[in-house]
């Protein structure tokens, strides 16, 4: 059974005003298995963000299903999606990730903390989670002190920390130089190939999807093609 | 793009932010100007009150050693500041007839038509009597024996029967205030002609304007007087009003103080708030080329349109809540209202006041954001407070701790006056307020203890939002602190000296029934004594009375200062009426068997006196030396009395009249004695009172005062929400982006809520344990203020009832503050409050 699957997911921002209203998205029909490692591309404004804030539970749908491990994510009510985004799905965005008030350990720790884990296995928790992306070393720093690509690391972390079925990155590496950009891809590739963690990133950069297995790329709302390479495929 | 355009831009963009920063001016000038209004209306209130119970505030210049003088020798006082009329008096006990009624009354000769004009002769009917055939009657009389104005009124005089016209009726009210007893009202050179005694007065009473302080109106007076005159507050009559109102209006200078912090903390908060939430846009705005000057000029400029609508606002609505609260406070007092009476320059002021507030408060943050590195500017967390201005705050609150405690001690040893508590209480509370930080931090973690486990998530994050935010979090307890010490500590200091005054009141009178004597000293001392024993003699005998207690007055001199002696029975089956300091009420009672004397603290302060002195005193012109056994609690004549035991007086200074009689009936008889006693009182000349209606007098003061300190300290309250509110909201609705994360990452609506209300309330709690303080140390201060003022320490009591209403209201006011933008926040769709800057 794929981990995540979309039916005819649709999103249509209503205009407000004298302003149209927007089909972001119109018929998206997805599926993803288990240790995937998906890119999601296509032009500005191709409905890319807007697919991943539904598969994340961020935004609900206008029309259509998105299943999580079988489960439809409408039927949840507010709370029970805010539990699934807590422990079955950890997100990266193109920026601002971090708390700025907490370090970023804390800040690796908050979903567990939200979670209600103890201090100590939280804290223990991140501690590993941050060894993985590398930045065990600057965990009492604040998001301030650290640079774009040590954040964005962070923000990995971060996502990695409650073991989520599925990784959402939406341009996890748009605000950052190519070197950076690659140690956060290579990271996310590690991911799927060491832990068979799932991941969906979204991005603008040939670079960056060619280090994806499977490539979906998007136009005016629609999947225009879903392309596998195999290099990295089952 | 200009400047200008940014800034409505912003606006535009941040209605709510820029809305708020407005409010707090509002509030702020708003409080102002209602607090202002209140304050005036009570002390008008005051006043009026003051005039209506006890007249209106007065000195007697009397002889020294009793009886009439001359008038001559009284020279000009007029021109003391302070002195709203002087009014000489006559008295003549006659006899007349109106119509078929043969009436013992009492006569007084005064200048009618200047009294009426002073406004201090109050007609019902007519108009004051000006001619030597002419006279004012107290109305109720009139009434009682069916005649009006223009009837006629035959004249025993000494010399003649004069036929006389009643021109005019005076109220009650108004005729006791110079003349308690009298009911007949002469001129008073027509009153002495008929009694053959040319310019002789038996007191010149001066009536005192009403923000006059009495004491150095006396001092000013008696400094003009030959040797043979003293001037004095009129002798039985309760100066104790005069002291509560003074407290009162104490209470109320600092009232109004600690609004005026109340609100420049509030808008200094915003104002922060407003700026350092923009410090990154503000840098932008460097970065892409602006000076740092034009920056600033950019942030003043906001602060000062921000601050000028607010101001105007705030004025409007401070008016119009100005006149229900001066409303209630006149029904509170039981005086008419007058209507709002704002001084026209109040508002003015007031929105200068607020717009230069905004401005001032605007300008910190605003040179803190350009002289910033633009590096750090444009970082997302703001910057932990440098340690310079850690240290710089515990200079300040060392400052102000000295500022506080030199001016308590200065009005302590009263080089200064009992108003410089005011600055004091002020000064102090600002140290508490600059250590707040300090304190608050690890006070919010020990609280973190109580949280319930269920809470813990929440309650983590809300103590690392309180923590890692060490200036907002500063500000908001600042204003938090203000408002329950406020409470806290004028809450005591209003309980504890009401309920000081009525204990001694409780001593002083126990009575059913309480006949004073009327105005006139002028009979012969031995006249009046033999009238006294006689008048005694004759309510000891009436069928029903269980026990008479006798208290004679006279005006005295301890060692050279001016005091009241009284000379009391004090019966040794009677609890003694009297609350010595440092020694035992039967230490105190065998003294006073043994002829000593005790002496009021304010009087032993004023004479430089101490328990165990031997002091030269002086009544009815003969000086004696007296022990002084002990310092008392006493109010009357503001605590400047000696007391001794009437036995004892008679023998040392020949006080034998009872100028005050305290009847008490057999169990269950009093009412009965009414009458009895009215008959006995109109024939020698005394005023009769039930215990009851004295003690209406006095609760109708107290209450009043009470009530309108009170009304003015909820306004307090009010005022201090809205500030707390109005920060607690723009604290959250600051964090929409970070509360939209953390539901990105799986936190509930509800535990988002509940986070933002756990901080609040900690918030709240942690700074109402730090006013608690501050309100306890107010209270002290206050206390030892009213040392000088009373003359003796008020006991101090922690009040639970006081100290748990203010602390509830905090926790509910910060948690209402929290609640309601949060559920705003949490209700925004998840995707446009990450999306938000
Ligand atoms: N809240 C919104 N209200 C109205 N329209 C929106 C909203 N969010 C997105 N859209 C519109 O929906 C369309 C898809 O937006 P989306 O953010 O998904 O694009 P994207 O592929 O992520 O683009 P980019 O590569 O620039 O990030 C766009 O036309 C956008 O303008
Ligand atoms: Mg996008």
């Amino acid at each position: 059974m794929s981990i995540l699957r979309t039916e005819a997911l649709e999103k249509t921002f209503s205009g407000a005003g004298a302003e149209a209203a927007v089909a972001a998205v119109r018929g998206v029909d997805l599926a993803v298995e288990g240790g995937e490692f998906v890119a999601v591309t296509g032009s500005s404004g191709s409905g890319k963000s807007t697919l991943l804030h539904m598969l994340g539970g961020i935004t609900r749908p206008t029309a259509g299903r998105v299943l999580l491990e079988g489960i439809d994510l409408a039927m949840l009510d507010d709370d029970a999606l805010a539990a699934v985004r807590r422990r079955r799905i950890g997100f990266v965005f193109q920026r601002y990730n971090l708390l700025p008030e907490l370090s970023l350990l804390e800040n690796v720790a908050l979903p567990l903390v939200l979670d209600g884990v103890g201090h100590a296995r939280s804290d223990a928790a991140a501690r590993e989670a941050l060894e993985a992306v590398d930045m065990a070393h600057r965990a009492g720093h604040r998001p301030d002190e650290l640079s774009g690509g040590e954040q964005q690391r962070g923000a990995v972390a971060r996502a990695l920390v409650t073991g989520p079925a599925i990784v959402l990155a939406d341009e996890p590496t748009g605000a950052l130089d190519s070197t950076n950009s690659a140690r956060v891809v290579e990271l996310l590739q590690r991911l799927v190939t060491e832990r068979r963690q799932t991941v969906i990133l979204v991005t603008h950069d040939p670079a960056v999807a060619a280090a994806a297995a499977r490539v979906v790329r998007m136009c005016d709302g629609r999947i225009e093609s879903d392309s596998t390479s195999g290099a990295t495929a089952r | 793009m200009r400047l200008r355009t940014l800034l409505v831009r912003q606006w535009r963009n941040r209605p709510g932010r820029a809305l708020a920063a407005a409010a707090s001016v509002a509030v702020a000038v708003g409080a102002v100007v209602a607090t202002w209004a209140a304050a005036d209306a009570s002390r008008a209130g005051y006043r009026r009150l003051t005039e209506t119970i006890a007249g209106v505030p007065s000195l007697d210049i009397t002889a020294r050693d009793g009886g009439r003088f001359d008038a001559m020798l009284v020279p000009r006082v007029v021109d003391v500041p302070g002195v709203r009329a002087v009014v000489p008096l006559f008295y003549r006990p006659t006899l007349l007839r109106i119509g078929d009624n043969r009436l013992r009354e009492m006569a007084v000769g005064v200048d009618a038509a200047a009294l009426a004009a002073a406004g201090l002769l109050a007609l019902e009917a007519g108009e004051p009597c000006r001619e030597d055939d002419e006279v004012v009657l107290d109305a109720t009389l009139a009434k009682g024996l069916g005649v009006g104005v223009g009837d006629e009124v035959l004249f025993f005089a000494r010399r003649r029967i004069a036929r006389m016209r009643i021109t005019g009726l005076a109220t009650g009210d108004s005729l006791r205030w110079f003349a308690e007893g009298a009911t007949v009202v002469v001129d008073i050179q027509a009153l002495e002609a008929m009694s053959l005694s040319t310019a002789q007065v038996d007191r010149i009473r001066i009536a005192l304007a009403g923000d006059a302080d009495r004491s150095q109106v006396m001092a000013a007076v008696a400094g003009r007087l030959p040797p043979r005159l003293v001037a004095d507050v009129p002798v039985g009559r309760a100066s104790m009003a005069d002291d509560v109102l003074h407290s009162a209006n104490l209470g109320l200078d600092f009232v109004t103080a600690l609004t005026l912090a109340m609100a420049w903390f509030i808008v200094g908060n915003a104002m922060l708030m407003n700026v350092a939430e923009r410090r990154r846009g503000l840098s932008l705005v460097r970065l892409l080329g602006a000076t740092g000057r034009q920056v600033r000029r950019f942030v003043t400029l906001e602060a000062a349109l921000l601050g000028g609508v607010g101001a105007t606002v705030g004025a409007v609505v401070g008016l119009a809540a100005a006149g229900p609260i001066s409303a209630g406070i006149s029904r509170a007092l039981q005086t008419p209202a007058t209507g709002v009476a704002v001084h026209p320059l109040l508002v003015p002021m007031a929105i200068v006041m607020g717009v230069g507030l905004a401005v001032a408060a605007a300008w910190w943050p605003a040179w803190e954001a350009t002289s910033l590195d633009l590096l750090e500017g444009l970082a997302s967390a703001p910057p932990a407070a440098p340690p310079a201005t850690t240290r710089k705050l515990l200079v300040a609150g060392g400052l102000l701790t000295l500022v506080a405690a030199i001016s308590e001690a200065l009005m302590y040893v009263e080089v200064w006056p009992p108003r410089a508590s005011v600055v004091s209480g002020i000064a102090l509370l600002l140290a508490f307020v600059t250590v707040t930080p300090f304190l608050i931090v690890p006070l919010v973690r020990f609280l973190g203890r109580f949280i319930p486990d269920r809470w813990r998530v929440e309650g983590r994050l809300a103590i690392d939002q309180i923590v890692r935010q060490p200036i907002r979090t500063a500000l908001t307890a600042g204003v938090l602190v203000v408002a329950v010490s406020n409470g806290i500590g004028l809450g005591h200091a209003i309980r504890d000296s009401v309920e000081d005054v009525l204990a001694w009141y409780g001593r002083m009178l126990k009575a059913d029934w309480v006949l004073t004597q009327a105005g006139a000293l002028s009979v012969s001392r031995e006249e009046r004594s033999a009238d006294s024993r006689r008048l005694e003699t004759l309510v000891r005998g009436l069928d029903g009375v269980a026990d008479v207690e006798g208290i004679g007055v006279a005006t005295g001199r301890v060692a050279g200062t001016v005091c009241v002696v009284i000379a009391r029975d004090m019966p040794d089956d009677r609890p003694l009426p009297l609350e010595p300091v440092g020694m035992s009420p039967d230490e105190v009672r065998a003294a006073l068997a043994r002829g000593e004397a005790v002496a009021g603290t304010v009087l032993a302060q004023r004479a430089g006196v101490k328990a165990g002195d031997e002091v030269t005193v002086e009544v009815f012109g003969r000086a004696t030396p007296v022990k002084i056994a002990a310092l008392v609690v006493d109010y009357t004549s503001g605590g400047a009395s000696l007391q001794l035991r009437r036995d004892a007086a008679r023998r040392i200074f020949g006080m034998e009249a009872a100028d005050v009689l305290l009847v008490t009936a057999q169990p269950g008889r009093a009412a009965g004695l009414r009458e009895p006693l009215e008959a006995n009182a109109r024939e020698y000349s005394m005023l009769l009172r039930s215990f009851s209606e004295l003690r209406r007098g006095i609760d109708v003061i107290v209450n009043g005062v009470v009530s309108s300190l009170w009304s003015i300290l909820g306004l307090g309250f009010v005022v201090g929400s809205l500030g707390v509110a109005n920060t607690v909201t723009m604290s959250v609705l600051e964090k929409k982006r970070s509360l939209g994360l953390l539901r990105a990452i799986g936190m509930r609506r509800g535990q988002v809520v509940r986070m933002v209300v756990l901080e609040s309330i900690m918030l709240g709690i942690a700074s109402g344990i730090i006013g608690l303080v501050a309100g306890l140390t107010t209270a002290l201060f206050i206390q030892l203020a009213s040392q000088p003022l009373l003359g003796h320490p008020l006991k101090f009591h922690v009040r639970l009832d006081i100290i748990a209403v203010n602390l509830l209201a905090a926790v509910v006011v910060t948690a209402l503050a929290a609640w309601l933008p949060a559920r705003r926040a949490v209700r925004l769709d998840l995707l446009e409050s990450i999306s938000a800057e």
